[in-house]
């Protein structure tokens, strides 16, 4: 039995579907079967981030009606065979989802599939609510900013409160991604450090991915940029793939000059 | 046999002379609305249509059951009044222990509360953790929270205990407090006389540089 994911954020346009894609493609190259589900109907464009979107025929509401089956939907990775792909509704009509429906999908994905990945509408959005009920485990992807903290911030209240798993007494694992850091800018005290998002949203990190030109040319290619083996966003996806594949991958020190090394002398004079 | 039960309030008067009753009521008619008056001595035709012009209830020269001797009545207020004074000071006597004082239908919690969450809390808070930016937290009495506030506090006990919270927005019994006399490590926010009072519990810490 799998694993189901949602990746969540409180406002959109913080990296979510960029996390998906790479995060997806890291699991599936661990050799794990792993699909991912764009659930932002709003906004679905993990299609094109994975170089997929002249490949969707059936989308999600097809197999939640039964108009199409999981074979006929379910869309395989030309990059790695390990890796698939559903798609958003492509009806604007965003009430179609329905929670019993999302549970009997998310039912059958998990016995195919070691992971399932869910791309969620932003917290603000009214899909999202349905998009976490079902989810085992939350990635939170936040940005460096007061207002992406507090809007995730608000988003982990309400999958505290409307998760399935809550609502059976369990908990929900939650695991931060802080995501476009620029290291100068920590360092001089202009964007806030990993430290002081970690106190305010008190979850475990699961890792930090630097700010990188390479992710937006990775996006329009359709190639996700953990493909690209000298971008340093890249490594990061790569490190937190392998944390969720069960790895103990030490957490690199992004922020300082030197791959950590002046942090750690500075550490010992205090 | 069907029967129902009340309890009313009874006005019991003499009626002396004619014209000074009548305009005593003339005056205060509206505040026996809901009264059962019960008239003693004689009664004439015109005091009777009087009182039924203005639609008041009334009985002639009856004996009614005893209620509860006032005097005895009395005497349990001021028993009553006394007990709260006594209650009082001793809440005063403990003012310099402050968690002493969390004492009336105390919840302690140790939960994050998260942007967005309004938690409303009856008596007394001891909150061992921190309150987020766009989260409200009303409670009717004492509250201490040892971490940083950054959200919205309604507080209408008899004091707060607070860690410095520059971003916090704390109104305490309807006033805003003023987050640069929260500077301190810990501060503690009363009301003593009606007034709001300050006062640093920690001091900062001290820089040596
Ligand atoms: N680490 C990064 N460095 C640079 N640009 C990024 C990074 N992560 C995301 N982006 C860019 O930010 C934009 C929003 O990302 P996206 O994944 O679509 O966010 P969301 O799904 O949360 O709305 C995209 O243009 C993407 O290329
Ligand atoms: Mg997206």
């Amino acid at each position: 039995m799998g694993i189901v994911i949602a990746v969540i954020s409180g406002k959109g346009g913080v990296g979510k579907t960029t996390a998906v894609a790479n995060v997806g493609l890291g699991i599936a190259q661990q050799g794990k079967r792993c699909i991912v589900l764009d659930f932002d109907i709003g906004q679905r464009n993990l299609d094109m981030i994975l170089g997929l979107e002249n490949r969707v025929v059936y989308d999600m509401i097809h197999v939640m009606d039964g108009d199409a089956s999981l074979q006929q939907a379910l869309i395989r990775s030309k990059v790695d065979n390990n890796l698939y792909f559903l798609a958003a509704s492509q009806s604007k009509d965003k009430s179609v989802l329905d929670s019993e429906k999302i549970e009997k999908l998310v039912r059958n994905l998990k016995k195919e599939f070691d992971f399932v990945i869910l791309d969620a509408p932003a917290g603000i959005e009214s899909g999202y609510e349905h998009t976490i009920e079902f989810a085992d485990k939350a990635i939170v992807v936040v940005n460096p900013e007061v207002s992406s903290i507090r809007d995730s911030d608000r988003a982990i209240g309400i999958l505290d409160s409307k998760s399935q798993r809550v609502k059976e007494g369990k908990e929900v694992g939650k695991y931060l991604i802080i995501n476009r850091i620029v290291p100068e800018m920590v360092r001089s005290g202009q964007m806030l450090r990993s430290e002081d998002i970690l106190d305010i949203l008190d979850i475990k990190l699961l890792g930090k991915v630097p700010e990188d030109r390479g992710v937006i040319d990775a996006s329009n290619q359709g190639k996700p940029v953990i493909l690209n083996k000298d971008s340093l966003a890249g490594a990061a996806y790569k490190r937190i793939a392998s944390r969720l594949c069960g790895e103990d991958i030490k957490m690199v020190d992004i922020e300082s000059e030197g791959g950590g090394l002046f942090k750690k002398l500075t550490g010992m004079f205090k | 046999m069907q029967s129902k039960q009340y309890s009313l309030k009874v006005y019991e008067t003499t009626v002396g002379e004619e014209e000074k009753f009548l305009s005593f009521f003339e005056a205060n008619h509206i505040l026996f609305k809901d009264h059962l008056i019960i008239l003693r001595g004689e009664v004439s035709d015109r005091i009777r249509a009087y009182l039924t012009s203005k639609s008041l209830h009334f009985l002639e020269n009856v004996t009614l059951p005893e209620g509860r001797p006032r005097r005895e009545l009395a005497k349990e207020l001021a028993l009553e009044k006394t007990k709260q004074e006594v209650k009082e000071k001793m809440l005063q006597s403990e003012l310099s222990k402050l968690t002493n004082r969390l004492e009336n239908n105390l919840t302690v919690l140790d939960k994050m509360i998260r942007s967005g969450q309004e938690l409303s809390i009856e008596g007394d808070l001891l909150l061992l953790n921190r309150v987020n930016s766009g989260a409200t937290l009303s409670i009717t009495g004492n509250l201490i929270i040892t971490q940083v506030v950054e959200g919205a506090i309604r507080c209408s006990g008899q004091f707060m205990l607070l860690t410095a919270s520059p971003k916090a927005n704390i109104i305490f019994h309807g006033l805003e407090i003023n987050n640069s006399y929260l500077e301190d490590k810990l501060n503690r926010v009363e009301l003593k006389n009606n007034e709001v009072v300050i006062t640093p519990v920690l001091k900062k810490d001290i820089n040596w540089a």
